[in-house]
């Protein structure tokens, strides 16, 4: 009976123990099929000790120093943009963020639904457009804020990976497209509070993906590989 | 003095010669791109090396030694010679390399199991001539992902199957499978079977 093909290869490797060596060896005196196999193996590890280093391109160092100088040329803005513009941008959204959430939470300011507003007095009709006055408020921070932080992630977007980058970039897509709708909705029936309310968190969640793709950059920038990958995965939690 | 017994001029010390691997670390650390360049050729052709062999062409060996050089030339500053460069840098390397199988594999969502069921490998008639090395290099490059790193982690890069097992995520049984499979494989392809 011939020896499995693992004992075969432990054999040639030395790792049979004496007992299973010596049972292989009887039976390759006899057995030509094995004796092949065993100095096929034997010349395949003489052949792999022969293999050589490889040398690379020529071009291949150029490849490298034009990224290091790319490398180099965008660190010190990187480390500019983190240390200022970008990280003042996301402490402005974030101020912007407080600002209307508070205001939404503020008692007795709810909107009427489509029913109630035909039933609504003077004042309250007052109090509604007041509120309409503040939602196009914020709406316009909530859109300087963006604009911001779309400028500062697309002039950087190069140090994203392009499928990263593409990702990023349909998810913005579609939360764009949720904004038209919301806006839409807000249009259609601007007392609506579920319609406020869906234009404010397609806001708020915009403004939270543009400010994880400026960390994720800046993270790339630094070369923080576990940084970024937080952050990406952060992202894929979301998504 | 006659001509034959005045001194031979020593001859011009290269830069190389001249920086000891600490000093050329330091200077790489300080952002010198031609030290660094030094750094590259002294340990390109290994690392090259490896990355081919790991990712199974030269085409995406060359762009994993620029993306090991480029996270190099980064990370140079956290390196505090506790281990000698050329260790350090094939470190890096390796687990560079081990990333990008791991990405590759999940992207493929094929791993090794199938290799039974691979037929692209049609065995070569027997050949009783030594195997030559570029034809195994070429062999090499023609074996399945999975068993292709195993076989280069154990066989020509020296680990054992229980480094090959951690390395690669898998049990240390499955490396030596994967090897004795390749290996299988490659007597195939190089008309040894």
């Amino acid at each position: 009976m011939h020896p499995t093909e693992s004992a075969i290869h432990d054999y040639v490797d030395g790792a049979s123990d004496p007992f299973e060596r010596n049972a292989i060896d009887e039976h390759l005196v006899s057995c030509a099929v094995c004796r092949q196999l065993v100095e096929d193996l034997r010349e395949l590890k003489r052949a792999v000790g022969t293999l050589e280093m490889r040398e690379p391109p020529v071009r291949a160092w150029g490849r490298i120093e034009r990224a290091i100088k790319m490398d180099e040329r965008d660190r010190p803005r990187a480390a500019f943009l983190a240390g200022t513009s970008l990280y003042w941008l996301a402490a402005a959204a974030a101020v912007i963020l407080a600002t209307v959430v508070g205001l939404r939470v503020l008692p007795g300011r709810s909107a009427p639904n489509g029913e109630e507003a035909a039933e609504m007095s003077a004042s309250a009709r007052q109090a509604a457009e007041a509120i309409e006055s503040e939602l196009r408020l914020a709406e316009s921070h909530y859109e300087n804020a963006i604009k911001g932080l779309e400028a500062a992630a697309k002039s950087d977007q190069d140090a994203l990976d392009p499928r990263t980058a593409a990702t990023l970039q349909k998810n913005l897509e579609v939360i764009d497209q949720a904004i038209s709708e919301s806006r839409a909705a807000m249009r259609a029936q601007p007392a609506s509070e579920p319609a406020q309310q869906s234009l404010i968190e397609n806001f708020k969640t915009k403004i939270a993906l543009l400010q994880d793709t400026v960390a994720l950059i800046n993270e790339m920038r630094k070369g923080n590989e576990a940084g970024a990958a937080r952050i990406v995965s952060g992202l894929k939690n979301k998504g | 003095m006659t001509a034959r017994q005045q001194r031979p001029p020593l001859p011009f010390p290269s830069k190389e010669a001249t920086v000891s691997p600490e000093e050329l670390v330091a200077q790489c650390q300080a952002g010198n791109v031609e030290a660094f360049e030094t750094l590259y050729h002294q340990h390109a052709a290994r690392l090259y090396t490896l990355a081919c062999r790991m990712a199974g062409s030269p085409e995406d060996g060359e762009d994993l030694l620029q993306e090991i050089f480029l996270q190099a030339y980064r990370k140079l500053g956290s390196f505090k010679g506790d281990a000698a460069i050329g260790t350090w840098l094939y470190r890096l390397a390796l687990n560079h390399c081990l990333d990008y199988v791991r990405s590759r594999q999940a992207k493929m969502n094929k791993l090794t199991d199938t290799l039974d069921a691979d037929t692209s490998i049609q065995p070569t008639a027997r050949r009783d001539t030594p195997i030559a090395r570029l034809d195994l290099e070429r062999a090499l490059e023609r074996l399945p992902d999975g068993c292709r790193e195993a076989f280069v982690l154990h066989d020509v890069e020296g680990f054992d199957h229980k480094e090959v097992g951690r390395l690669l995520g898998i049990a240390e049984g499955t490396s030596k499978s994967q090897v004795f499979k390749a290996r299988m494989k490659l007597r195939a392809l190089l008309g040894k079977a």
